[in-house]
């Protein structure tokens, strides 16, 4: 009896390690959290650090241009307003495609360039990464998926772009913005009222 | 591995088909605002109001499940998604990506429509993340109740304005608006004819969450979310939450099972904020599902705050049984017993009869208020928490073997003491009346009867009023028995008559007594060590055959042995210090303190800490995992490693302090440390291993000396 309950012990401890280990594996990032920085080519090949933006806020957007998600804001001009707006104001905005190479949303330089000159978007730069460590490393999930970081490289916003989970153009209006939201109260030095909000949208096309 | 990639490969080829489509359907610069998107699918024919309509890899439908809608009871009507094959749409919570079907009703008659029924889902990946929906056809079905302003055979129109999500890997949305014409029976009674769809409903019945509801506990770690629950049968049970934002839907759920209870351990999702609010689930072991309704489990306050309450009178029952019980507990039996035998037979005065019940309620109330204010000092304490006091023991010692010398009519007799021990006990006065039952009181305070514990136990936890009606119960309970032969004549006929058989009575009570030092002065090394109980034993004899003496002698030189006696007792009392204890046999946990923390700290052993409760969960399956552990058992018996276990199933403010200096409010908390040089937090899940590396990384620390 005893030794049954001492085996089946083991076995349980077993498992819990295991999804330990899975655990950390795809750990995310917290909120009032330091930043994991991170380096990116961009659309030149210009490799981008996030530390090269110290003294700066920076927003972070997962992005793929054929997500139904990501094409509701960009059509309605939703997000591109928001790149002008913000980057006019010194916020650096970062666009990064996790999408790996064959697979949904994954584009050339060439291409990414033209979708941002087509879409009227501002962003500071487009960022690859097909291998999908950064998008892991943040616990990216969807496209898409937004965090908001201060100057201090502290992680002041992680979620969605708004709080309407739909593919609807017409429920921007009636949703709260919470990234607009987000960056309008840290440019004006209040906190964030809404730090963390469950990301909506397609899946990030990781390679695995 | 590679079947996978493989799969991947197959995947991306299919995903550009459903893109290029898409830009087909979505892609034109300027669509129209919100009136035309609606009907705006532009593959599905608006033109013609239709129940069915196309999008890409999927068609929908609006049916019912008869053909026409009865008066007076539930219709049934649903929505069909038929995705290709490979495709899927989404359950209620998604799960990592995905949106749920959503629909909006309306009709052109009095109709009240019911929510959308899910079937169970599957887990379906996407890469490395989780989704959760139905390949496949699915039905979801809800209920539809007609009013009675409806005319029967009227034409009636029900209309859906419904949004959804196909995926396979990419996604495609979708709208549209599905019209169904249909009819209200005529006859009331008649049942309407199923219609095509009646099969599906009737199997999709099957695929519904049974209608049993489950409720649970759950708890909230920094990383984890641990739910008990008794599932309704053995298997492998997953909880999906019904909200997005609560758990990592790709992580493995650990599930543990100790007897009728199940507990899961799962990743908690980083997008979850922590609140007090239930969290509906849904249990599901790939078959059946039930929906679970799980509440924060709060432990201590709810321990507190709720369940004297409900149950004060119980407790107040208990209490008053227990105090009856008490008078028969071998410590107080002879005291009493002794009492009632010696009543004189002529009438007593109200306050000779009340006299006894007075002093038990006024001890007991001080007592009650010595814990009460010990425990606003800072202090646990419990009944019988003066036993822990070696000088108390002693005390009691010279108490109870006084009484046995008492019964054995050895005391002083010819000077102003004379007559004390029989006074206190057998006297009739009020004042020795209440005397005895101050006495009582502090011989029955070594014992708890049967009932007591639990009462007490409340009583600890309880606001101060609660504490003092309980200990008052327990007051009346324990005076009850002599009270009545005190005042009742019918009482007072149980008692045998007045007789020799009284001297042999009382020489036999002696036992007891000294059955009762015996014990005591076991408890007492226990607390201190051998040598402290010799001297106490020395101590004992020597004022017991003072005693002996001042019966022997007259007049002044009988008071002097009798102060000798009292001197050497309070002397051996006051000297007594809480030695170290003598028992050296190591064992692998013992009792939290911070002194014994402090103390081996001091003494550079490597030292775990292990704060618990009986109502943790998280904390039972710890034990469970980790601790069950063969390796970390024999670690923790090294002579070099002590494993302390504080447990906080009951109010505990040294506990409370410990876990404060670490910021937590609740259990666990696991410390290890390497004396005084190191010390570190273990998560609040743990496995053996982390323990195991913990402790090894602590006699690292300590062997760099």
């Amino acid at each position: 009896m005893i030794n049954n309950r001492q085996s089946k012990g083991r076995i349980l401890a077993t498992f819990a390690l295991a999804f330990g280990l899975i655990a950390n594996a795809y750990a995310g990032v917290k909120v009032e959290q330091d930043a994991p920085t991170f380096s990116l080519p961009n659309t030149k090949g210009e490799q981008v650090s996030l530390a090269d933006y110290k003294g700066k806020y920076v927003v972070l957007e997962w992005t793929n241009h054929l997500c139904p998600y990501v094409k509701k804001h960009y059509e309605s001009d939703n997000i591109p307003a928001m790149q002008r707006n913000y980057t006019k104001q010194d916020v650096v905005w970062l666009s990064i495609i996790s999408s790996a190479e064959g697979k949904q949303g994954y584009v050339s330089s060439q291409e990414a360039d033209e979708l941002t000159k087509s879409r009227n978007a501002a962003p500071t730069h487009v960022l690859f990464d097909t291998d999908g460590k950064v998008g892991k490393l943040y616990g990216a999930k969807t496209t898409p998926h937004m965090y908001i970081i201060d100057p201090s490289g502290t992680l002041k916003y992680a979620g969605g772009i708004d709080s309407i989970k739909s593919a609807k153009q017409s429920d921007i209006k009636k949703a709260v913005p919470y990234v607009e939201d987000g960056l309008t109260a840290l440019l004006s030095g209040k906190e964030v009222k809404d730090k963390l909000t469950p990301p909506y949208g397609c899946s990030v096309k990781y390679k695995s | 591995m590679k079947f996978a990639r493989v799969l991947a490969i197959l995947l991306s080829f299919v995903g550009c088909l459903p893109s290029l489509a898409l830009s087909q359907t979505t892609s034109e610069p300027s669509i129209p605002p919100i009136g035309n998107l609606e009907a705006g699918n532009l593959q599905i024919s608006n033109l013609q109001i239709s129940n069915r309509a196309t999008g890409p890899h999927i068609e929908v439908a609006l049916v019912s499940e008869h053909n026409a809608l009865q008066k007076g009871q539930t219709n049934w009507i649903g929505i069909v998604l038929s995705p290709e094959h490979e495709w899927h749409t989404y359950w209620q919570n998604p799960g990592d990506s995905g949106e749920p079907p959503a629909a909006t009703w309306r009709s052109n008659a009095d109709l009240t429509f019911g929510e959308f029924l899910w079937p169970v889902p599957k887990q379906i990946p996407v890469a490395h993340l989780v989704n959760y929906g139905y390949e496949g056809q699915n039905l979801l079905m809800l209920p539809l109740t007609v009013s009675n302003a409806v005319q029967a055979g009227e034409q009636v129109q029900i209309t859906s304005e419904l949004s959804w999500l196909v995926c396979k890997e990419d996604c495609i949305p979708g709208w549209a608006t599905l019209t169904l014409t249909m009819p209200v029976a005529e006859n009331e009674i008649d049942q309407p004819t199923p219609s095509q769809y009646a099969e599906l409903f009737a199997q999709t019945r099957q695929q519904l969450p049974n209608a049993e509801k489950l409720s649970g506990k759950h708890e909230i770690t920094e990383s984890h979310l641990t739910v008990a629950y008794q599932a309704p049968y053995q298997s492998t049970w997953q909880l999906l939450p019904l909200r997005s934002d609560v758990i990592q839907h790709n992580q493995n759920q650990t599930q543990l099972t100790e007897g009728e209870s199940t507990t899961n351990v799962i990743a908690l999702s980083d997008y979850f904020i922590a609140a007090n609010d239930d969290l509906q689930f849904l249990l599901t072991d790939g078959k059946q599902g039930y929906y679970l309704a799980s509440q924060l489990n709060a432990g201590m306050l709810t321990n507190i705050s709720t369940e004297p309450e409900l149950s004060i009178a119980l407790i107040l029952i208990m209490a008053f049984v227990g105090g009856l019980i008490l008078n028969i507990m071998p410590c107080v039996l002879p005291v009493l017993s002794f009492k009632a035998l010696s009543i004189s037979q002529q009438s007593m005065s109200v306050g000779q009869k009340l006299g006894y019940a007075l002093g038990v309620l006024v001890s007991f109330n001080v007592f009650a208020l010595l814990i009460l204010m010990l425990k606003q000092g800072g202090e646990a304490v419990g009944w019988g928490f003066h036993m822990q006091e070696p000088m108390v023991i002693a005390c009691l010692a010279f108490l109870f073997l006084f009484i046995a010398l008492v019964l054995m009519d050895i005391g002083p007799s010819g000077s102003r003491f004379a007559g004390i021990g029989q006074s206190l006990v057998a006297g009739n006065g009020v004042s020795s009346q209440f005397f005895t039952g101050i006495l009582a009181v502090v011989v029955a305070s070594p014992c708890t009867a049967p009932f007591m514990a639990a009462a007490l136990g409340v009583a600890l936890v309880s606001p101060p009023v609660i504490t003092f009606a309980i200990f008052n119960a327990l007051a009346l309970g324990f005076a009850l028995p002599l009270t009545l032969i005190f005042i009742s004549q019918r009482c007072k006929a149980f008692i045998p008559k007045p007789g020799p058989w009284m001297n042999t009575f009382k020489q036999f009570l002696i036992f007891p007594m000294l059955a009762t030092v015996m014990w005591l002065l076991w408890v007492y090394v226990g607390q201190t060590n051998a040598l402290a109980q010799f001297t106490l034993l020395l101590a004992l004899l020597g004022f017991a055959m003072l005693f002996w003496l001042s019966s022997k002698l007259q007049g002044g030189k009988s008071s002097v042995a009798v102060l000798l006696a009292l001197m050497l007792a309070g002397s051996n009392i006051m000297f007594t210090q809480q030695g170290q204890s003598s028992n050296t046999v190591k064992q692998s946990q013992d009792a939290f303190s911070q002194e014994k923390l402090q103390a081996l700290r001091n003494s550079k052993q490597v030292v775990l800490v292990n704060m618990t409760a009986d109502w943790c969960i998280t904390c039972k399956v710890n034990e469970q995992v980790a601790f069950n552990d063969d390796a970390l058992q024999s670690l923790l018996n090294q002579q070099n490693v002590h494993y302390l276990v504080g447990d906080w199933t009951n109010k505990n403010d040294s506990i409370l302090n410990f876990l404060q200096q670490y910021q937590r409010s609740g259990v666990p908390l696991y410390v290890v440390y390497a004396g005084n040089k190191y010390e570190t937090v273990l998560p609040q899940i743990l496995t053996a291993d982390m323990v195991i590396n913990a402790l090894n990384k602590a006699k690292e620390e300590l062997s760099y000396d």
